[in-house]
């Protein structure tokens, strides 16, 4: 008899257990945070005293979701206004419907504005993506016309442009004198407002700063936790934007996953971006320290790093022919963020520390500086099981995958991109054939690769179901496919945003299942992924979630 | 602008080629405030007798600016050096061994700050190399492009001069006009680093006394490759005077730097006291191909600045009075 607690049995409409040796149940039975058993209902109270509660008893249970790499602003950049193209579902389960024209950017800054009370307050609003708007330009004189007198600010969907209004030229002292090359011009020779990269969102001041610093605190961490149990989510990766040796930081993580109430388990990756200085073997030890002391919901042991940019962004590295249609002025590849000559040496003190390093690899030129930096670390200091991950992957070629096999190295790879950025991907960064093998889950699968796929929130948004629907369909936001060829099957998507995902963050002992003894993380679904459309896998509604055997139940508003 | 204005110098170079050894250099050459801005990973490398106190995120310099990072932007670290120890008259930014300096350099626009040069590093041995490398030959052959001030380091590692000139020829070739200096441990003259001492020493003497090394009028030997010609200017210069020296300097020139008064029209060989008080003054200088012409506040509480522009050249490339001949021949 293994258990002396009173239990709980949830009878469902079908367990889903990503188990192999036990596929599916009729109910599941928790003990405290754990997962006693699934079974039937009778197999499980056999176990002995329990309650049967039939709040699950139409719904399909499936192990948590676990998104095995965002970021923590997902929650901080709530704090402004939402103007990006597509539809997007606030932490407190809002819908915000996309603007899809330059106009409706304007309504909803309008509308914002509006119903600010402090007319001295900055308006802050993020997610503009102007790739989607071609032809014309939004700037700071189509601002003026709603926002007039307040300072506004928009942060573009890419991260590396702001486009600001003349009220916050004008306090910043942004004028015909600028000569930073970050303050961009109109036809007329004078500054539309836009400014480009840090050097130039800089000039911004505290607009910008205070848009950062939204980032760190208890109130984005709690908004990022919201909005994965709404998606179904248990485990978020920060993967890299937190500063761990940052007292204030770490500690409202320490503080928000402290109580019951928190619904998120977070996975908090040691990263050395943002320019960061210390030494990584000093960063290595900080993280082992981290992990002898870390909690249920506040994990740590992986370490990110960046090699190359983005591909939309032509940052990333691409090996020959590089880009397809780059915009005047471009000239050949990416950029590097790394160097790769430097790689082994960087990722050795993590890898001797036996910590799991993931990178950021968009294109396969970069995939193949970790790849080789992985064997030479491999060479000088052999270790098994080590889950090194090529993060995003989005270009890795079917030799690389195989490398990586024979390494033990995993995969995770940006399936959103194939919805959102797959059109022009085709026709414009790097053409159709290159396009067709992107974020190549069957690729990943026929190699032996273990992959998991992810969001990038806040640069997509966070969902699985949605996630998965990329990887299994691959349709572009035009409604094409991409790539049929890649296309996985809906058990293996499955397995990819719960199994793998857990694997990859070495988690896959106590996540990502549904077994007896792991803890009680489960998605609770309206319907069954198995069984629907798989063009309808996006559009399961999604209960909340159970973690650690609590019940979070999601918070979605029709307004 | 004016005399409290932060010089910014940017140092880059792929990895290896010598910029941390430059840094420590400069700290250890001259008495200027200097505050340094590091992006790269790893410790921060300035030489233990240049620090005084060591902070989790800064250090604190003999000279009393900081030494910090770009770990949470360069307004937080501006905003550091800004509020920690004495204000500094340059800013010295190491770029990551794979950044662009041409990006790092746009922060030298940043109202308070002005762009001085652009200083990138070539490891005489390794260059070549690089600049084929599968990987990282189209991030080398950027840097080099970026350049006001190429310095050729290590170049006591190539076996003969020949070798040398061939490796300059060839740098010329991927630079677009860059000074290219050579150098060994990164010792290149602190005046073609920072521009000429006195021309340096007029702009500051709102805030410092002239220190006893002011070149004087006239000829004057930087180290043993460059020498140096200043001119001081005792009444205003026609503007287009200034703009022409600036639009046309020969090759031989590394830097130029000046504080001038610049007349409206030309004319000014009868500069009468009312032509003097029309005229507008300005910081001129000259660093590789990059000329910059800033609009200079002086104070009028305080006695006036010393007008003088001073040039470095190549040894043996301009003839001594060749400043002087050139602000009076177009009189
Ligand atoms: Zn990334
Ligand atoms: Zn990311």
């Amino acid at each position: 008899m293994g258990t002396n607690q009173p239990f709980v049995i949830y009878p469902a409409r079908r367990v889903i257990t990503i188990n192999p040796a036990f596929p599916f149940g009729e109910a599941v039975a928790v003990a405290g945070n754990r997962i006693l058993g699934v079974g039937t209902t009778d197999e499980l109270a056999s176990w002995g005293e329990h309650r049967i509660d039939d709040c699950f008893a139409n719904h399909v249970i499936m192990p948590g979701f676990i998104e095995a790499h965002c970021h923590v602003m997902s929650g901080g950049l709530w704090n402004s206004t939402y103007v990006g193209y597509f539809d997007r579902r606030d932490p407190q389960g809002l819908l915000w419907p996309g603007c899809t024209s330059i106009d409706d950017v304007l309504e909803r800054l309008a509308k914002a504005a509006a119903d600010m009370s402090d007319d001295s307050q900055t308006l802050l609003a993020w997610g503009l993506d102007p790739i989607y708007f071609p032809g014309e330009r939004l700037v700071a004189r189509h601002l003026d016309t709603v926002t007039g007198d307040r300072p506004t600010l928009i942060l573009h969907a890419s991260g590396h442009l702001a486009t600001i209004n003349s009220a916050l030229m004008e306090r910043c002292g942004i004028d015909e004198t600028a000569t930073s090359p970050g303050v961009a011009r109109g036809g007329d020779g004078l500054p539309n407002g836009e400014l480009h990269e840090p050097a130039g969102m800089m000039l911004a001041g505290e607009a910008f700063a205070d848009m950062m610093k939204a980032n760190r605190s208890e109130q984005a961490r709690w908004r990022y936790a919201n909005e994965a149990r709404n998606a179904g989510h248990t485990l978020l990766t920060d993967l890299g934007t937190t500063q761990l040796w940052d007292p204030e930081q770490l500690g409202n993580w320490k503080k928000v996953t402290s109580g019951p109430a928190y619904p998120a388990r977070v996975m908090v990756a040691m990263s050395n971006l943002f320019g960061a200085t210390a030494d990584p073997a000093e960063l290595a030890e900080l993280c082992v320290k981290l992990k002898s002391e870390q909690t249920d919901k506040l994990r740590f042991g992986i370490v990110k790093l960046i090699l190359d940019g983005s591909i939309q962004g032509f940052t990333a590295r691409i090996s020959w022919p590089h880009y397809y249609k780059p915009p005047p002025g471009h000239i050949g590849n990416g950029m590097w963020l790394t160097a790769p000559d430097q790689m082994a040496d960087l990722v050795e003190p993590y890898h001797r520390a036996g910590l799991t390093v993931h990178c950021h690899c968009n294109g396969d030129e970069a995939t193949e500086a970790f790849v080789e930096a992985v064997e030479q670390v491999l060479e000088r200091y052999p270790r098994w099981d080590h889950r090194h991950t090529v993060q995003h992957c989005q270009l890795t070629t079917p030799d690389q995958y195989r490398r990586m096999a024979a390494l033990g190295m995993c995969a995770n790879i940006f399936s959103n991109h194939i919805y959102y950025w797959g059109d022009q991907h085709r026709d414009v960064t790097v053409g159709p054939e290159r396009a067709a093998r992107m974020d190549a889950c069957g690729t990943a699968l026929a190699s032996g690769v273990s992959f998991s796929i992810h969001s990038d929130s806040p640069i997509t948004p966070l969902g699985h179901l949605h996630t998965a629907w990329c990887a299994v369909n691959r349709v572009t936001a035009s409604g094409q496919v991409l790539g049929p060829d890649e296309r996985i099957g809906v058990p293996d998507a499955l397995r990819a945003i719960t199994i793998e995902a857990a694997r990859q963050i070495k988690m896959d002992a106590e996540i990502g299942s549904i077994e007896a003894g792991k803890l009680a993380d489960f998605a609770v679904l309206e319907d069954n992924p198995l069984t629907v459309d798989p063009m309808a896998l996006r559009d399961i509604g999604v209960w909340g979630t159970v973690l650690g055997g609590v019940l979070q139940p999601a918070q979605i508003s029709d307004a | 602008m004016n005399a409290h204005t932060i010089a910014v110098t940017v140092v880059g170079g792929y990895l290896g080629a010598g910029k941390t050894t430059l840094v420590n250099h400069v700290l250890r050459s001259t008495d200027e405030r200097i505050a340094v801005i590091v992006n790269d990973f790893g410790e921060i490398s300035i030489d233990e007798d240049l620090i005084v106190a060591a902070d989790s995120d800064k250090l604190t310099l003999a000279n009393g600016c900081i030494c910090c990072t770009l770990a949470d932007g360069f307004a937080a670290a501006l905003m550091q050096i800004r509020s920690a120890g004495t204000l500094p008259q340059r800013l010295l930014i190491e770029a990551s061994g794979v950044a662009d300096p041409a990006q790092i350099a746009a922060y030298g626009h940043t109202p308070g700050l002005r762009l001085d040069a652009v200083v990138v590093m070539a490891d005489a041995e390794q260059v070549r190399r690089q600049a084929n490398d599968r990987w990282v030959a189209d991030t080398v052959r950027m840097q080099l492009a970026a350049a006001d001030l190429l310095v050729v380091n290590k170049i006591d590692l190539l076996d003969d001069a020949d070798k040398a000139d061939e490796l300059c020829d060839w740098l010329a070739g991927l630079s677009t006009g860059a000074t290219i200096v050579r150098a060994s441990r990164a010792a290149v003259p602190i005046d073609v680093l920072l521009g000429p001492r006195s021309a340096s020493d007029a702009v500051d003497t709102h805030e410092r006394p002239a220190p006893e090394r002011a070149a004087a009028p006239g000829w004057h030997v930087v180290a043993d490759l460059f020498e140096s010609q200043t001119v001081v200017l005792d009444a205003p210069v026609p503007k287009p005077v200034i703009e022409a020296l600036l639009a046309d300097l020969p090759d031989g020139v590394a830097r130029l730097k000046g504080l001038v008064q610049a007349a409206p029209a030309a004319g000014a060989s009868d500069t009468t006291a009312t032509e003097a008080a029309d005229a507008t003054a300005y910081l001129i200088e000259a660093v590789g191909k990059r000329t910059s012409m800033t609009p200079y506040a002086t104070d009028p509480t305080q006695p006036p600045p010393r007008w003088a522009i001073s040039l470095i050249s190549h040894k043996g490339s301009l003839a001594p009075d060749w400043l002087e001949s050139r602000l009076h021949e177009r009189n």
